[in-house]
């Protein structure tokens, strides 16, 4: 089946002309001599309307409206929801966590800086170790995804495709880094949210709905019509809300946004973005849905290519194009957005506290570092790419491990009697008893098999009690984390081992509070919190005082 | 049945559209008050 709707020179228009308005957008607001700080978090007072879009456009990506289709062409009606439900709620129930750490550390850049405070290094390294590999997993992802729309929609190979995102992406961000990522993302989200409220209805009506609804019934099975199939859930529901505080503290684009807005914008901004994230990708995954109905076959037996095959299929040229920028908006907005991440992470993490100290960092250096980070990460991400990996399992697998980070993370924030030792040996071992489980490298059976499904039942209360903490605080917290673990005890005990991601995610939640909580109750250890606002903070201050070049004249 | 399927499709665009409008509001606020105090909205 022959997808292509574009000649080369159309392809090559749009995209000129997208990646043209985003540098032209960049260059109004660039300086000769940008300031390190607001490289990576803009100032920290970024106002509700264009954070909310940020961080909308940020957590929309290529692969994200893909996923939701699949889950709706797998799982039928109710699949979109247990895909967009739940990573809307990444965004959500990490804010309460957000305003405590922008309370104690108001000025900084990564989580993983304000860990190196409150506990040294090897916290640091391994918080910021995680956020570099998701953000070039990420960024991986969605150059894969630009560069298969382009081969399937256009004469283009995937390899041009691949190399001219990479090349636009790097472009527009490399010199004003975060603040053109924010700025460009705001432009990507009015076009990408103004695309879908008209896609979506022009789609459904070209397609012959709402009679295929009755012609197409039968695709069905009895699973698929059901809105509260225990199907989806257990598939797609249930692992993925096992990963929603695991994404969102593992994911330095989320930080960076709790970092940039301003203070009192926090709630409003992520419950905004939530909404606006929600809406997206469960309604883009409707189109796996609407495949369903229609008894539509995937190109090449791959889902993921259910959503470019019903646009080229069904929508006029006008519509096609538009369809085409929503791709490339939501790979490009979240691609930016992860080469900020990772120039953060070189510039405050390895170069500001561990290479010149805090009080030694020169903010030029630093900028240079940002910069060639940059550079470096996408030729990274130019090679993964060509491999043709299977970069979204690997991100799926990323996003399990995490979870054995976000216990001693949130702990240690609130509680100062966690110890590096604690938050090491915690993560370390609940990683060594997440791999086997997750990989079945061991036989599941008898003793072993029912240690298994108790401690993902513990998983299930550490992450509702944490949710719940958020939110309500630590009497609630821990009310609601015992509920839910007997709750869940009659349905999980003795059938949660067979299910392997979803028991290896648990362990990793489980194990690491188990630890971390028993070395660090009888550890004697206090923490004044205060500490960490004076020695977590703007590295660019002694240059603020300095008269600054003029900016750039207006293009 | 048919009624409700149509609108468990088409609710989505109406949620999007709705933040739309908010987040663009709050924009444009903000741009003319960077604007107004001359400086960069970034």
């Amino acid at each position: 089946m022959d997808l292509v709707r574009f000649d080369g020179v159309t392809t090559v228009l749009i995209l000129v002309i997208f990646f043209g308005v985003m540098l032209y957008i960049v260059r109004t607001i660039a300086k000769k001599q940008e300031d390190a700080d607001a490289y990576m978090t803009a100032g920290n007072s970024v106002g509700f309307g264009i954070s909310a879009g940020s961080m909308t456009a940020t957590w929309i990506w290529a692969s994200s409206m893909y996923a939701s289709a699949t889950s709706g062409y797998l799982y039928g009606i109710s699949g979109p929801i247990h895909y967009g439900l739940w990573g809307a709620l990444m965004i959500l129930f990490i804010y309460p966590f957000g305003r405590r750490i922008r309370s104690i550390a108001p000025k900084a850049h990564t989580l993983a800086e304000v860990l190196y405070v409150r506990h040294g290094r090897s916290s640091q390294l391994m918080l910021a170790v995680s956020n570099v590999v998701g953000s070039v997993i990420s960024l991986t992802s969605n150059l894969i995804a630009g560069g298969v729309l382009i081969a399937l929609l256009t004469p283009l190979g995937f390899t041009h495709g691949v190399v001219a995102i990479a090349v636009g992406l790097l472009v527009y961000t490399v010199w004003s880094g975060f603040r053109a990522s924010v700025l460009t993302d705001f432009i990507q989200v009015v076009a990408m949210l103004g695309v879908v409220i008209v896609l979506i209805p022009a789609l459904f009506f070209l397609a012959g709905f709402p009679e295929a609804f009755t012609t197409g019934a039968a695709n069905l099975t009895p699973e698929q019509s059901n809105f509260f199939s225990s199907e989806a859930f257990l598939n797609q529901g249930a692992p993925y809300i096992a990963a929603v505080l695991a994404y969102a503290i593992g994911n330095q684009t989320i930080a960076q946004r709790l970092f940039a807005v301003r203070e009192d914008l926090i709630r409003k901004t992520f419950v905004t973005a939530t909404l606006g994230y929600g809406g997206t990708v469960i309604g883009m995954g409707m189109f796996g849905v609407l495949a369903l109905y229609l008894g539509m076959e995937p190109l090449d037996g791959d889902p993921n290519n259910l959503i470019p095959q019903l646009a080229a299929t069904y929508l006029p040229t006008a519509l096609l194009i538009g369809f085409f920028v929503l791709i490339i908006g939501s790979l490009c907005s979240t691609g930016d957005s992860d080469l900020s991440a990772l120039s953060s992470i070189a510039m405050a993490d390895i170069y500001g506290q561990n290479i010149a100290g805090k009080e030694k960092a020169d903010p030029r250096v630093m900028l240079l570092i940002g910069r060639l980070t940059m550079v470096a990460a996408t030729a990274a991400a130019l090679v993964l790419a060509s491999m043709r990996l299977d970069i979204l399992d690997l991100l799926v697998f990323v996003g399990a491990l995490w979870g054995a980070l976000v216990f001693p993370v949130i702990a240690s924030f609130y509680w100062e009697k966690v110890t590096n030792a604690a938050f090491t040996t915690s993560v370390v071992a609940a990683l060594a008893l997440f791999i086997p489980v997750r990989f079945e490298l061991v036989d599941l059976v008898g003793p072993l098999a029912y240690a298994v499904d108790v401690l993902a039942i513990l998983g299930v209360g550490v992450i509702a009690g944490l949710m719940a903490f958020g939110f309500f605080g630590l009497r609630t917290g821990r009310i609601v984390g015992v509920v839910a673990a007997v709750v869940v005890t009659p349905f999980a005990f003795g059938a949660v081992h067979s299910y392997a991601v979803l028991s290896a995610s648990l362990i990793a939640y489980s194990v690491s509070t188990l630890i971390c909580f028993a070395m660090s109750v009888n550890s004697g250890r206090t923490f004044d919190f205060s500490v960490i606002r004076q020695r977590t903070g703007n590295f660019d201050e002694k240059e603020a005082l300095e008269p600054r070049e003029d900016p750039l004249p207006d293009p | 049945d048919v009624i409700w399927l149509t609108i468990y499709v088409l609710v989505w665009p109406a949620v999007v559209a709705g933040i739309l409008y908010v987040i663009s509001r709050a924009f444009f606020a903000e741009w003319r008050e960077a604007r107004r105090e001359g400086r960069d909205i970034i």
